[in-house]
């Protein structure tokens, strides 16, 4: 249990960091859903509350706990996962949802958090300045499974972000040469064995349209087109708050999920941008500086992990309503509209915090 | 265990986190410069694009200006039509879209994808016609198939009717699609798929029938559903526009022309009013008055009795003994003969060695002036020729109107050839002979005229000697008119309206266009439109071995209210054929107007 000491090494900066950018969030899904049904904002505002229970109950349990049964939690997502797949509902085109009485939850979200623990489990002892084979293929397994699960869903963007978790443990326990060399091939593999099996033509249409999206305005171009006139129309001071046309008139798809960054930039503009930019730099910068507050190894991968895959995320997303990365669902962590997302990065900084609380406890 | 956890040395993890931080810091610069050219430097292009997006124009066609005949008769007027167009951006696959619709609209998928091609500048938004005139059955399957194509829709436009058909096609002129050119010169302020006026009436004050377009800005959502209206300018309809032509005169002189190749033209010579003005064979423009049957109207423009050419003012003719008038007037004004002066007709004669016949192969005997006009006799004018010269013919004969525009409001008038030796050097690059001199006295030879020259030229002659311009539309403003008098003196008008009116009322060539009590004056003439030697050679059989029959006359005598001419291509003799023609329209005219 949590005792005065820890109490008082609670991160509360990197908390009121985290509920500040989900609050910019709310903001958003509020602007740019709240002319259509669904209560979007109020479901994110109660998400986020639930969010901060979990967040604290979480820090209720040293997390070398976590790191020492994550196998099983990892065993146990996974299953799920297959579960769902075979016997799951096809909601919007993919069974990625387990549908409860009053909400869903996207299990291949919640997947991230024990993907990260065993991780970080296989490198805690881990001391040697470069990895070994066997590690690296074992960690790839672990990684792999849930990711192929998912991408079977198909999910393809979901299975995307567990990619950033298995390079950040590789970097950080150090490529030789040659590991680098092999997987660059097995990428380059994966690759094209994804581009010709596993892509459906929609996604490669999404990808091709890239280098040239005015190609095929109203195809796989139009989403793209439509956010950069978003940002851009938007200016410099924006058209204000609700007064986006682009997206208040519904030509922004995903308005209040994948494309809410283009929102911000048409009607706050580039201050806007600019603002939102450095909020959430700050709260990655905060992230990555809490790696000097952990007292072991795995408290480092863990927090590292945590860190570059909602960078990654981030940057994708953002890339993406500027065009210069392919539409993948991604979406903005924290920021856009999405239970799921936002309870694992709410765990996953949960994490972080118990780490850092419990840097002076010996046991 | 303890020992070693509190040793253990994680340095090099921490570095490698600060380094990410570090790359993380100089991705979140460069984001800042792409929102930086985006939202900064390229503003302008992207706030277009979302203003395009959310704005759409509705145009509001103007009602187009009726046109009416003197009496208010509607000669055109506009109905309802349906038309189908096609917005790209609704389409869910192009080509798929294509494929059903030729299906539904029943248009070759080829032809549909020329016509959507042909504007494939336009914005995706913007409504492309695909077909007009939609017969009401299919406006009712693409109505009940509307689900379907939401890319299709219906509108409707006023469309150009003339409920007369062909009645005065060639004045009314027809409409048809804007051509680039037309855009670019002419109508700037018009747009594709507009339809204007291409000839006549249409065409000549198509700014004044077209109004002004309105428009209507307003505001729509992605799926194009009206949030709010930003402007409305209506539309101002265009002024109607009434004719002089006289709706009985025209039509009579339709149907006298009916199976005939040719043109008549009834005209006020003392206010220049067209009260009649037909051309045959002619069209009904009714039937390629929309965008997409071009065949129609192909088919009559290649068609060799050329229908869509308005004779009247385009049709080039050698005037034939009609011009024997120019000789009399000239060789009176420049003293060259006076009125009683005779010369003998013995059916022909030898001049600078060349052999030259007169019509009436047994010779007229003694003519003087009046005479020869009454007789049309050749010789006489051969003398006159011979004595006055080419140079002083096309001086009168320019002097009463030939070779120059008559200035009539309709488009395409042509000027038609008065030859000089001039001329002659310029085009054909040889001298003048002298035997030519004699061919144009009673003009034959390369001289040619339009029946409307011969028109303005007759009601010259009734006006004695004061100028007029002939005009369909009455303009209030007369800054325009040809005002004027010609350099002949009155007493020589005197004469050869003396020598015209023998000609019709004592026994002359026009004796066939006399009616009684309304002192007709008049003038025939029959022109050869091959040469004698091969006309004989073809034998009578040949329809081109008959001669353009002509005739053109006004009446009353003093204070004249009517000029009529008349031209029938290969009718034969001018009495024969075109004076009894020219007398129907002489007495209809009477009837209607009897005080």
């Amino acid at each position: 249990m949590i005792d005065r000491n820890q109490l008082r090494n609670i991160d509360w900066v990197l908390i009121g960091l985290l509920v500040l950018n989900s609050m910019i969030g709310v903001a958003f899904i509020h602007s740019s859903s709240d002319y259509i049904p669904g209560n979007y904002a109020l479901k994110q505002f109660f998400w986020i509350l639930v969010s901060l229970v979990a967040l604290l109950l979480f820090l209720s349990v040293d997390y070398r706990f976590f790191v020492a049964y994550s196998l099983y939690f990892y065993i146990i997502i996974v299953f799920i996962l297959a579960g769902i797949l075979l016997f799951g509902r096809l909601t919007a085109g993919a069974k990625s949802w387990i549908v409860l009485p009053f909400f869903q939850i996207q299990p291949s979200e919640i997947a991230k958090i024990t993907v990260i623990l065993v991780i970080a489990y296989i490198f805690s002892d881990y001391k040697r300045d470069y990895l070994s084979i066997g590690q690296g293929y074992l960690s790839s397994v672990i990684v792999f499974i849930p990711v192929l699960l998912i991408a079977l869903q198909p999910d393809l963007g979901t299975a995307l972000t567990y990619v950033p978790i298995l390079l950040a443990a590789f970097f950080l326990a150090g490529l030789g040469k040659k590991t680098i060399i092999i997987f660059l091939i097995l990428a380059l593999l994966a690759g094209i064995v994804g581009w010709n099996l596993f892509l459906q033509e929609y996604q490669k249409e999404r990808i091709t349209t890239l280098v040239s999206p005015e190609k095929d305005p109203l195809g796989a171009g139009y989403h793209t087109i439509q956010s950069k006139i978003a940002i851009g129309s938007g200016g410099f001071l924006g058209k204000g708050y609700k007064r986006g046309t682009q997206s208040q008139l519904r030509f922004l798809p995903a308005r209040h999920t994948d494309f809410i960054f283009s929102v911000i930039g048409e009607e706050f503009g580039f201050i806007g941008v600019i603002t939102a930019l450095l909020f959430y730099f700050l709260f990655l910068a905060r992230l990555f500086q809490s790696v000097t507050k952990s007292r072991d190894r795995a408290g480092v991968y863990i927090i590292f992990m945590v860190a570059v895959t909602i960078t990654f995320q981030f940057c994708i997303n953002v890339l993406m309503t500027i065009g210069l990365f392919p539409i993948a669902g991604v979406p903005l962590p924290l920021i856009s509209y999405g239970g799921s997302s936002l309870l694992t990065n709410y765990i996953a900084v949960s994490l972080v915090l118990n780490i850092k609380m419990r840097r002076f406890v010996n046991v | 265990m303890k020992e070693k956890r509190i040793y253990e040395d994680l340095s090099p993890l921490l570095n490698k986190a600060r380094i990410t931080l570090i790359v993380v810091e100089v991705v979140f610069i460069l984001l800042l410069f792409c929102f930086w050219k985006i939202q900064v430097l390229d503003h302008n292009k992207y706030w277009k694009q979302s203003e395009a997006n959310r704005i759409r124009e509705i145009v509001l066609p103007p009602q187009r200006g009726l046109i009416m005949d003197r009496h208010g008769e509607i000669l055109a007027t506009n109905i309802a039509s349906f038309k189908a167009s096609i917005i790209r951006e609704n389409c869910q696959d192009f080509e798929e879209s294509c494929q059903n619709i030729s299906q539904l609209l029943e248009i070759e998928q080829a032809v549909l994808k020329e016509r959507i091609n042909k504007y494939k500048d336009l914005p995706l938004f913007q409504p492309i016609v695909i077909k007009d005139n939609l017969a009401l059955d299919e406006v009712s399957r693409i109505e009940a198939h509307k689900m379907e194509f939401p890319e299709l829709i219906i509108q409707s436009e006023p469309k150009r009717s003339y409920p007369y058909k062909s009645l005065a096609a060639h004045v009314i002129g027809y409409l048809q699609e804007i051509s680039r050119e037309e855009m670019e010169d002419l109508y700037k302020e018009r747009r594709q798929g507009d339809l204007v006026g291409k000839t006549g009436i249409e065409r000549e004050y198509e700014i004044r029938l077209a109004g002004k377009g309105g428009r209507i800005l307003e505001i729509v959502d992605s799926v194009g559903r009206r949030i709010d209206e930003m402007s409305k300018v209506n539309p101002v309809p265009g002024q109607d526009i009434t004719l002089t032509l006289d709706f009985k005169l025209q039509k009579r002189a339709e149907e006298l022309l009916k199976d005939r190749e040719g043109a008549v033209i009834v005209l006020r010579p003392d206010t220049g009013e067209i009260l009649a003005l037909a051309s045959f064979p002619t069209f009904d423009p009714n039937k390629f008055i929309n965008r997409f049957t071009p065949e129609e109207w192909l088919t009559l423009l290649q068609s060799s009795e050329f229908p869509l050419e308005n004779r009247a003012i385009r049709g080039l003719y050698a005037p034939g003994s009609i011009f024997k008038l120019t000789l009399a007037l000239g060789a009176l004004e420049s003293n060259v003969v006076n009125e009683w002066k005779t010369y003998y007709c013995s059916g022909s004669t030898r001049i600078y060695g060349h052999p030259f016949a007169c019509w009436f192969k047994g010779g007229h005997g003694s003519m003087n002036l009046y005479e020869g006009i009454r007789n049309s006799c050749n010789i006489y004018f051969y003398q006159l020729g011979k004595m006055m010269g080419i140079e002083e013919i096309a001086h009168y004969a320019r002097e009463l109107g030939f070779g120059a525009k008559t200035g009539v409001d309709l488009p395409g008038e042509k000027v038609g050839l008065v030859p000089d030796p001039d001329w002659k050097k310029r085009v054909r690059q040889e001298p003048w002979y002298p035997g030519e001199t004699i061919s144009v006295s009673i003009g034959q030879g390369p001289i040619t005229v339009t029946p409307l020259q011969v028109t303005v030229y007759t009601a010259l002659i009734a006006n004695r000697g004061k100028k007029v311009r002939p005009h369909l539309v009455h303009e209030k403003t007369s800054a325009e008119r040809k005002e004027g008098v010609v350099d002949i003196r009155e007493t020589s008008f005197e004469k050869v309206i003396r020598g015209m009116w023998k000609s019709v009322n004592d026994g002359g060539t026009g004796r066939a266009a006399r009616v009684d009590g309304f002192n007709v004056c008049g003038k025939t003439g029959s022109t050869q439109t091959i040469s004698t030697a091969t006309a004989e050679k073809l034998g009578k059989k040949s329809k081109i071995v008959k001669t353009h029959s002509w005739f053109t006359g006004f009446a009353p005598r003093e204070d004249t209210e009517i000029v009529v001419t008349i031209l029938v291509e290969y009718g034969g003799m001018g009495g024969a054929t075109a004076a009894p023609l020219a007398r129907e329209l002489f007495e209809l005219y009477r009837k209607d107007n009897d005080r």
